[in-house]
């Protein structure tokens, strides 16, 4: 008896086991699931991780799906800019499968057959809309000093809207977490001449560089000189002053002189003649210069006898 | 199992018949059911003992509970150790490979290498032009092309999110740097992003990684970010000629610096010089007249005396000083006729200050 009990829970338990397996499916954390019955998507989403109930197969089947956002970035693909400029780009988005039964209609099949057939419909919907959104702004709008005539994020969420409206249209349980440019670039030729501008630009600031610094230097030199000049100038007044204050000093003792001009003169002149007649100088006088008159009127030959 | 149910109904249902030969036979069955019991109980401990598992070093593990994550928040991530889990189906482990810190790098910025180059730190020489298949670039806002990378660290502040939202969060990230670069370059000159404002472009690359991941709710806080640019190699020289030329105009403007400072200090010395020799002159000139001015007074009343003798006895005075020092003396005899007799004299330049006395 005590065996025959152990046997009926024994075989209980294998029951609920391969019932659990038949009726019941998991849904993990990152994962979002639909039943199909009869291969029709029935029922409501399983978006959120436990465990559910479903009819065994082939009544009904489970399609498990990651719910996680998928990486995606379509090819490095050439555009011309709406000034007729060529650029390539490759965009990246974050996409997932928003509502699982949707996505099943739309997709039917496993997932590894679904999903690449997703992908491929999404990058139709990419470069549809980038081409669309490229053409429709010059090169200046993907750079730019000037922040507010750079269009960058604008044009990014222009190609994100149109993707987003046409998923929203055609229902494909799909969603745009988010999209943004990966890679931008010139083709090869392009970057050559790119190149040609960039090294005549570079020259520029080059000469730039030396002739501002040779005209600055000189600026500063000049204006050093012309300072300079101005304070000897300055100096140069300073003493003539000093100078004027001095003859007013010397000019006070005028009046003992006045008392007899004619010896101030004489003796003025007695100095004159002491200066002048210095060394190196050469003096010629004849007999009428005192003391030379002295010898006038002498005989200058003895008379002979 | 079902067979060992079988046998042992046989063995109940004939007691009579008790042979010695049934009698071995129920004594095998029971053993052999010990036995059974003894490899269920196994089973059941290896049930339980396979819930044990290891997480290594550098990774981290979640549990799933029948797909749920057990604990919350931080808690959710189990460390480096033994664990123990429920088996399957009940719970699940997710290792996840990550460390404390997180790298990641930028990829569609920089000119094609492989792998051995850069380990080696040997470089292709550049060719021509770029090739945009392979090697990557960013544009910048006056249309140059820079060579750019930047490196993210970061850590993870909400496991779940970076886990369970994205099929690989690092690759989110690594296109949120790329954006990054390719925005902000759009933004900025050439000069800027080179040379003059090297940290202005780090922080704005930061902000829009960081706005993006916010966004996007990776889930993730950025620790730092480094960003490497370069010129292009085609145009290394010219670039750096540029910078050559800059810091010669800045030696030119230091050397005029120095030379207006010497000059400035040369001309308040000389004027300094120029006002203190005329203040000194002036004084000099002062004494000299008040001196001269005392001669006179003295010398007036002897004059007042007899002028005619004064002015004789100074006059031969002043004479006889002078012929001393002259150096050459002429005396020209009257022509016989009373007329004034005409010297001609050679002067030679270079010999200063010859005197011409002409008389009357």
């Amino acid at each position: 008896m005590n065996r025959n009990t152990l046997t009926i829970v024994i075989s209980a338990v294998l029951v609920v086991i391969f019932a659990l397996l038949l009726f019941v499916f998991q849904v993990r954390q990152s994962e979002t699931a639909v039943v199909a019955t009869f291969g029709k998507p029935t029922g409501q989403n399983y978006d959120q991780p436990g465990a559910y109930f479903k009819w065994p197969w082939p009544i009904q089947k489970v399609y498990k799906y990651d719910q996680r956002v998928q990486n995606f970035e379509d090819k490095f693909s050439q555009t011309l800019t709406a000034d007729s400029s060529m650029l390539l780009t490759s965009i990246y988005v974050g996409w997932k499968i928003s509502d699982a039964r949707q996505f099943l209609q739309v997709f039917p099949g496993d997932p590894s057959v679904s999903l690449p057939n997703a992908q491929s419909k999404l990058e139709g919907m990419l470069r549809t809309a980038k081409s669309a959104a490229v053409g429709r702004h010059p090169l200046s709008d993907f750079v730019n000093a000037d922040p507010k005539a750079l269009k960058f994020d604008a044009i990014e969420n222009e190609i994100e809207q149109s993707v987003q409206d046409e998923l929203r249209t055609n229902n494909y349980g799909i969603k745009l977490e988010f999209l943004g440019f990966k890679k931008i670039g010139l083709p090869e030729s392009v970057t050559q001449t790119v190149f040609d501008r960039m090294k005549s630009e570079r020259q520029v600031l080059i000469s730039l560089a030396e002739n501002t610094g040779k005209s600055e230097a000189q600026k500063i030199q000049s204006a050093a000189d012309a300072e300079a000049a101005k304070t000897i100038a300055n100096a140069q007044a300073t003493a003539t002053r000093i100078r004027a204050v001095g003859e007013a000093e010397a000019a006070k003792t005028l009046p003992i002189f006045e008392q007899n001009p004619d010896l101030a003169v004489f003796l003025l002149r007695i100095d004159a003649i002491k200066q002048s007649l210095n060394q190196h100088s050469t003096l010629f006088f004849d007999e009428r210069i005192p003391p030379f008159d002295l010898f006038r009127n002498l005989p200058t030959n003895a008379p002979a006898h | 199992m079902s067979d060992e149910h079988e046998h042992h109904h046989h063995a109940h249902e004939a007691p009579e018949a008790v042979d010695s030969g049934s009698q071995a036979l129920a004594e095998a069955l029971r053993s052999s059911f010990a036995i059974v019991k003894v490899v269920m109980l196994l089973m059941v401990a290896a049930f339980f003992g396979s819930g044990f598992f290891q997480v290594g070093p550098s990774e981290k593990a979640v549990i799933l509970r029948f797909g749920r994550p057990v604990g919350g928040g931080a808690s959710v991530l189990l460390g480096p150790g033994l664990h123990w889990s429920f088996p399957y189906p009940i719970d699940e482990v997710v290792k996840i490979p990550i460390t404390e810190q997180q790298t990641v790098q930028s990829t569609t910025g920089w000119y094609f290498t492989t792998p051995e180059q850069e380990l080696s730190g040997e470089e292709l020489p550049a060719g021509p032009s770029l090739n945009p298949a392979i090697d990557g670039y960013a544009i910048t806002a006056d249309r140059n092309i820079v060579h750019t990378q930047v490196t993210l660290h970061y850590h993870i502040d909400d496991p779940i999110a970076y886990i369970f939202n994205f099929a690989s969060a690092s690759n989110s990230i690594q296109n949120t740097l790329n954006n990054a670069l390719l925005f902000t370059a759009a933004k900025f000159k050439v000069d800027d992003i080179l040379t003059r404002d090297v940290d202005g472009f780090r922080e704005a690359v930061q902000a829009r990684v960081s706005d993006l991941t916010d966004q996007e709710h990776l889930g993730i806080v950025i620790d730092n970010c480094q960003v490497h640019s370069i010129p292009p190699r085609q145009l290394q020289d010219i670039f750096a000629r540029v910078t050559d030329a800059q810091q010669n105009q800045s030696k030119q403007i230091n050397v005029a610096n120095t030379y207006r400072d010497t000059t400035l200090l040369a001309a308040a010395a000389q004027a300094s010089a120029i006002t203190t020799q005329a203040a000194a002159a002036s004084t000099n000139y002062v004494i000299a007249v008040k001196a001269d001015a005392r001669v006179f007074a003295d010398l007036l009343p002897r004059y007042e005396e007899n002028p005619y003798l004064f002015a004789q006895q100074k006059v031969a005075e002043t004479m006889a000083m002078a012929l001393t020092n002259v150096q050459d003396k002429y005396f020209l005899p009257e022509r016989a006729d009373g007329k004034p007799r005409e010297v001609r004299l050679q002067v030679n330049r270079e010999l200063p200050q010859q005197k011409t006395g002409a008389n009357p």
